[in-house]
């Protein structure tokens, strides 16, 4: 019996230290950006903002995230484009082989993503376009297009094609069906899809690691390129507002959208 | 007639139109995947740049090159020791947290179990790198609690150790999802008839809910394996440029050699062997879920 109670015990506190590793380190990057030394200081010993002060009065950062944030949006709203027909394509289009379609349009996931980032900088230099905005964005589309396969292909699995049918029965043409049944129900399954877009856009790294052109860097970039030879409150700050700016965007359609009910994690 | 016939037609047209969604992606696909991933295979194979160079010609040397000196071998071998090391201490961390997740009764605690596992995922590489360089860093958070508590202060990064902490932190959460999911699966009756016939809770565990969360523990395997061999940012920062990785060696051959077809010979063998790697993963998942109902 008591070898019972010992045996829970040490279950239990495994667990609660396995959760420990995974999220303290999280926690760490918001006592360091608050922290007013330049070197991390344990237990900390005040707080202070000047650290996001001189994070957003940097214009290498500044330009960094402003760059970010544009290439996540115009990757959010291709991949959205693309991912979507392309789901629409396999679930409704009665074409041959839509399993190996699936996979084929999940396979950049399969991938090691800095392989994806030397391919296509090869085909860059091959093509001797230099490395252009569009290039960048195509990196980050090839590693975003499965998440809003993927997600759009579960919302069409699961709804009834009785609807359809009966809009159909009711005389709506295909076009009238398409545009006030169809599209409407897979809405949820498409906007999930873009989130993830739009989070690994953001904080993607392999694929942009071959892809920005010097001196115009994305965010992660910017940050490890500053971390190859400082390490001081400034990164931190800089990494509170990309994780804080991911959970928005995930928050924020949360809200509006209301994803609880559609998205299963 | 020609009614009845386009309302017999009408459907298939829709099918048909609906097909053609599929070409924006199938091209874009073409174009800028596997077009890009051929033309890395063919260049592994020339002995440079046929768009500029006049007398380019086939050869084999940079494959040769690969296999002949040492160094080369020496740099593999520390790639797959650290995806190694990742991979065991990534399944003895996540199997537990895995086996209470697909094993909680409460909903509510069971979304919040899947957020803290979630939450890292959502946390940029570099971000977490950061996180553990200002933890293991020689005057980071461990530390100085080493010298508070009064012990001497120890390298905890620039070397295999850092990098493969930082690796395990980033790719625990694949392992977890991965084998939640097979344990799930398994039928938790099982383990409590053992029990009812007698066997203590740990014997239960080890004799029945183990051996058939074994396809899991492949899996999630395979997938931390894959994925650890091909990290970039953690090896370089943690291993403070000290530590040779294939994909460290794969950027340092564009960047500063700017030897393409070597780099591109060196992409083709991790490729290959992610292909490989990938291909086992989804061949076990795959008999997992086709034989849910018999375990």
């Amino acid at each position: 019996m008591l070898s019972l109670k010992v045996g829970r015990f040490l279950y239990l506190a495994v667990n609660w230290a396995v959760l420990a590793f995974l999220l303290l380190p999280i926690l760490i990057i918001f006592v360091f950006a608050l922290n007013p030394t330049p070197y991390i200081e344990f237990p900390p010993v005040g707080v202070t903002l000047k650290w996001f002060d001189k994070f957003f009065a940097s214009p290498q950062f500044m330009s960094a995230l402003l760059l970010s944030l544009e290439v996540a949006a115009l990757t959010t709203i291709a991949a959205t484009v693309l991912g979507a027909s392309a789901a629409l394509g396999i679930a409704r289009g009665n074409v041959p082989g839509s399993r190996l379609i699936t996979a084929i349009m999940l396979s950049p996931l399969m991938l090691p993503a800095i392989l994806t980032g030397l391919a296509l900088f090869q085909t860059y230099v091959l093509m001797d376009v230099g490395r252009p905005l569009w290039g960048l964005v195509v990196g980050h589309c090839l590693v975003t297009v499965p998440y809003v396969v993927r997600t759009t292909l579960a919302v069409l699995h699961n709804f009834d094609l009785r609807l359809e049918e009966a809009a159909r029965n009711l005389g709506a043409s295909p076009q009238r069906t398409f545009f006030e049944v169809t599209l409407p129900l897979i809405k949820p399954g498409v906007i999930a899809g873009g989130i993830f877009a739009f989070i690994v856009s953001f904080d993607q790294f392999p694929v942009s690691l071959f892809l920005v052109s010097p001196g115009q860097e994305t965010l992660p970039i910017t940050l490890f390129n500053y971390l190859k030879y400082d390490l001081d409150g400034t990164i931190g700050a800089a990494s509170v507002v990309s994780i804080l700016l991911a959970a928005l965007v995930v928050i924020g359609l949360d809200r509006t959208v209301g994803l609880r009910s559609y998205v299963k994690l | 007639m020609s009614r009845a016939s386009a309302r017999l037609g009408a459907p298939r047209l829709g099918a048909n139109v609906m097909g053609l969604a599929l070409l924006p992606s199938a091209l874009f696909f073409a174009l800028f995947f596997f077009l890009p991933i051929g033309l890395m295979a063919v260049m592994s194979f020339l002995t440079g740049n046929p768009v500029v160079m006049p007398n380019v010609v086939a050869t084999t040397r940079h494959y040769e090159r690969i296999l002949d000196d040492p160094y080369y071998f020496e740099v593999m071998w520390t790639t797959v020791r650290i995806g190694l090391y990742t991979t065991v201490a990534a399944l003895l961390l996540g199997y537990p947290l895995a086996h209470l997740m697909a094993r909680v009764k409460s909903r509510s605690l069971h979304a919040l179990l899947l957020m803290a596992v979630l939450m890292p995922m959502l946390t940029g590489i570099v971000v977490r790198t950061f996180a553990w360089m200002a933890i293991l860093s020689d005057k980071g958070v461990a530390n100085q609690i080493l010298q508070a508590l009064g012990f001497a202060p120890m390298q905890l990064m620039y070397n295999e150790f850092g990098i493969v902490l930082g690796l395990v932190h980033i790719y625990l959460p694949f392992m977890i999802l991965t084998l939640t999911g097979v344990i799930g699966r398994i039928d938790e009756r099982l383990e409590q008839a053992a029990q009812n016939l007698g066997a203590s809770p740990l014997k239960a565990f080890c004799e029945v809910t183990l051996p058939l969360s074994v396809p899991g523990i492949l899996a999630g395997s395979l997938l931390v394996f894959a994925l650890a061999i091909s990290a970039y940012v953690t090896p370089i920062l943690m291993g403070g440029f000290q530590i040779m990785t294939l994909p460290i060696l794969i950027y340092q051959q564009i960047s500063a050699n700017f030897n393409i077809g070597f780099a591109a010979a060196l992409g083709m063998v991790l490729l290959v062997l992610s292909m490989v790697l990938v291909l086992a993963y989804n061949h076990i998942l795959a008999a997992v879920s086709g034989q849910r109902d018999l375990a």
